[in-house]
């Protein structure tokens, strides 16, 4: 058995380190080119934080099965810690321009101080907040996340005269961690790298006796406790765990976009990062699936981005893509299809493995005869 | 059972298809083809009327350019993109207009969206010609950025020489710290202020530009005895909120506000009493009713097209593709680099809707502003021009 974990994880390590060496080649090949570096790139990015952000969440309310409705207040705490540590760096004169070694160092600095204040923060709120369950904890986490926003407009250097301000934010851009279409190409492999890290530091937590206990809470909580589960202790832990990662894309959400303004990580915005749409990421998904956010937070990045954006758009016929004007309405048609279809979500509580595939698709497909021949003769003696 | 399949392989198919097609993409420009402007604007969301506002002004001013022979020969077309009114949205618009090859934008409504593509527009030189976005701060910073409307170090002093000259000596700020737009013209109000002697006698913050309720705030204004008080919002809280609940939280005196207020009385809420927006005043961008050529020719024009009175985020919209027409000319090219040159050029003077003005070293025009009344007799709500200001006191 541990021959075979192991082996997985081997199997995953070289799979993903050739296609990182292979997109690496691919970037520095491509890397000037219009498309590339203002279409691809970008989408990249994003993607990466909202990934990060989805699986995260998937935490709590997939594996642990506690409703969060302000996980984007701990994005929000990530990207302002990340955003104002590196123009203080910079105005220390701790680097000079984008290409130091000392940038690097700094970017790292800005990446784990975001994701360390976020999950102290939401260890404080987790402990009274925990106490709660069901539809009251989604009441008091939706409170907590718009005080934080509240709390972050109106601190003086964030909010007011800090980074809300058009020329703040440039210099965010030209000296701190706002990266331009250039620094997203040359940063994009940082940007993979703590995506992937993160992924695989929640993977091992859920596949880790931790990642066991709490899915016994979200399956029974009283029982879990009966059996000497430290169910508070879980959950808060749980909760800052995953508060930690809602910083860590709230720093490549920092680096992404070169302003910052508090009413993106709202509950509701005209976009789709906000608190509702990470819900709905994991949903969609599959909640308690890794791998459903991750394919689930790209998907719906995609649709948003290809509704508005898409060249396609354009040689739809005038009234379908007259619809397209008005895309959330696009958007939440899709949604409804997608989960009309498969209400347990994408991937469900599956997890893709590349070391299982086959077998798994062998499996899922006797599974369905199975039930088609059951059907036939039901109908049969019906 | 096999037509969900199939539903979900076509919608698989879609997606694969679409990431497809995005790679295909930049097209470079011959000499006679048309010169390509973008739009980003809110077209959807809650501000939406402000996008709709500045798509019809450009699309009105290309259908005149393009009847009368185009730009240098060559017909205008454009490409309308939607930011949503959020900042992610902008520069995901704008690098997708960029990756288009489109090099000459306008946009966005919002001086929030705007200070996201800024920087980005200028590292891919990239001209942006902003219509509406008036916070200082977005055209100091960067060379290809230029506006067509007044900075709020300008429109918010204008607030504060009217309280000046109607007499106030106290007044009150309600506004938010956390926009760009809000914070900025309370700025520049409060310093405004202090130079002509008038004191800020309360100053209150909201959380957020759209929160819905006002009563504390001006429950405040009203304890701290102002008649006069700065209301720095956009129109789609003004309307249902602010006005209304100033007025039932006791607060009686005047209310005045900036250009978010444009386009408000098309979004009180019916069967309210709208006798509540008396003493409402506003600065705007310019006068739909003014007695010029220009803008009767264009308020004609308009109507003729769309059915209703322009916005000033039409005027801004129509006069931002005429600007960039007579920069082209200028320039006798549409290059972004040319264009540019020719809109750094201080001394040309650009005969626009919103007034006559050159631009100034940053960017944005030396012109005046309208202060605009609200008025209503119970069942409308009207606008009628008190001044026109075009130097500061």
């Amino acid at each position: 058995m541990k021959s075979k974990t192991s082996r997985g994880y081997l199997l995953n390590t070289v799979i993903v380190v050739v296609l990182f060496i292979g997109f690496q080649i691919l970037t520095s090949l491509k890397g000037s080119e219009g498309s590339f570096k203002l279409v691809i790139v970008p989408s990249i990015w994003q993607c990466c934080y909202l990934m990060v952000l989805a699986a995260s969440l998937n935490l709590v309310l997939g594996f642990m099965g506690q409703l969060s409705l302000g996980h984007c207040g701990f994005m929000a705490i990530g990207a302002y810690t990340a955003a104002l540590l590196s123009l203080a760096c910079e105005r220390a004169g701790l680097f000079e321009n984008k290409s130091d070694l000392s940038f690097l160092l700094v970017l790292i600095a800005s990446v784990l101080a975001a994701g360390i204040l976020a999950a102290l923060l939401s260890f404080l709120i987790g402990i009274p907040a925990l106490r709660l369950k069901g539809d009251y904890l989604a009441i008091i986490t939706l409170g907590f996340g718009m005080i934080i926003i509240n709390i972050i407009n109106n601190l003086p250097f964030c909010g007011q005269d800090g980074l809300a301000q058009g020329s703040a934010a440039a210099s965010l851009y030209k000296n701190g961690l706002g990266f331009g279409s250039k620094a997203k190409v040359q940063f994009l492999w940082f940007a993979l790298v703590v995506t992937i890290l993160s992924l695989t530091l929640m993977f091992m937590f859920v596949r880790s006796k931790y990642g066991r206990a709490i899915r016994a809470i979200r399956d029974d909580e009283i029982a879990a406790s009966a059996s000497g589960v430290n169910t508070s202790y879980y959950k808060v832990l749980t909760f800052a765990y995953s508060a930690f990662f809602a910083g860590v894309a709230g720093a490549l959400y920092s680096c992404t976009n070169a302003t910052l303004s508090t009413s993106s990580f709202a509950f509701t915005n005209g976009g789709i990062l906000n608190s509702t749409f990470v819900v709905v990421m994991v949903v969609l998904g599959g909640m308690g699936s890794l791998t459903g956010s991750v394919v689930a937070a790209t998907i719906m990045f995609f649709v948003n981005y290809q509704i508005k954006n898409g060249a396609w758009v354009e040689h739809l016929p005038a009234s379908v893509s007259g619809v397209f004007e008005y895309p959330m309405l696009v958007y939440a048609l899709v949604l409804i299809i997608v989960i009309l279809f498969r209400p347990k979500g994408i991937f469900g509580s599956y997890e893709f493995s590349l070391q299982n595939l086959i077998p798994d698709i062998r499996r899922a497909r006797e599974r369905r005869k199975a039930a088609k021949a059951e059907r036939k003769e039901a109908q049969a003696h019906g | 059972m096999k037509s969900k399949k199939l539903i979900s392989v076509m919608i698989a198919l879609c997606m694969l298809l679409s990431l497809g097609i995005t790679g295909i993409t930049a097209t470079a420009f011959a000499a006679d083809d048309p010169i390509v402007i973008g739009i980003i604007s809110p077209n959807t969301g809650t501000l939406a009327a402000y996008g709709t506002g500045i798509v019809t002004g450009v699309q009105l001013a290309a259908e005149e350019i393009n009847a009368a022979g185009g730009i240098l020969g060559r017909q205008v077309e454009l490409v309308i993109t939607d930011d949503q009114g959020d900042p992610t949205e902008c520069l995901n618009a704008f690098n997708s207009l960029v990756a288009k090859g489109v090099t000459l934008i306008i946009g966005s409504a919002t001086s929030g969206c705007t200070s996201a593509i800024t920087d980005a527009a200028n590292e891919e030189e990239v001209c942006i010609l902003c219509p509406t976005g008036t916070a200082d701060s977005l055209t100091t910073e960067d060379d290809y950025i230029f506006r067509a409307c007044y900075a709020d170090s300008f429109q918010g002093a204008i607030a504060a020489a009217y309280a000046k000259q109607a007499g106030f000596e106290k007044v009150g700020v309600v506004y938010c710290a956390a926009d760009v737009y809000s914070k900025g013209l309370f700025d520049s109000f409060s310093k405004a202020c202090e130079e002509y002697g008038i004191e800020v006698a309360a100053s209150q913050s909201t959380a957020s530009l759209d929160v819905q309720d006002y009563t504390n705030q001006f429950a405040a204004m009203v304890s701290a005895g102002v008649d006069f008080v700065y209301a720095p919002y956009y129109y789609d809280v003004i309307g249902p909120y602010v006005v209304p609940q100033a007025r039932a939280a006791g607060y009686t005196g005047i209310i005045m506000g900036a250009d978010g207020y444009d386009t408000t009385p098309d979004y009180v809420v019916a069967g309210a009493d709208l006798t509540v927006f008396n003493d409402v005043y506003w600065t705007n961008h310019y006068d739909p009713g003014a007695d010029s050529e220009i803008v009767r020719s264009f308020v004609a024009a308009y109507e003729a097209a769309y059915g209703s009175i322009p916005s000033a985020f039409g005027a801004t919209g129509y006069d931002c593709l005429y600007i960039y027409k007579a920069a082209m000319e200028a320039a006798g090219s549409a290059d972004a680099g040319d264009v540019r040159d020719a809109l750094a050029d201080t001394s040309t003077v650009y005969e626009c809707v919103t007034g006559t003005f050159s631009l100034d070293e940053s960017g944005t025009p030396v012109k005046g502003a309208a202060i605009i009344s609200f008025q209503s007799d119970g069942s409308a709500v009207t606008s009628t021009l008190v001044d026109v200001v075009t130097q500061l006191p």
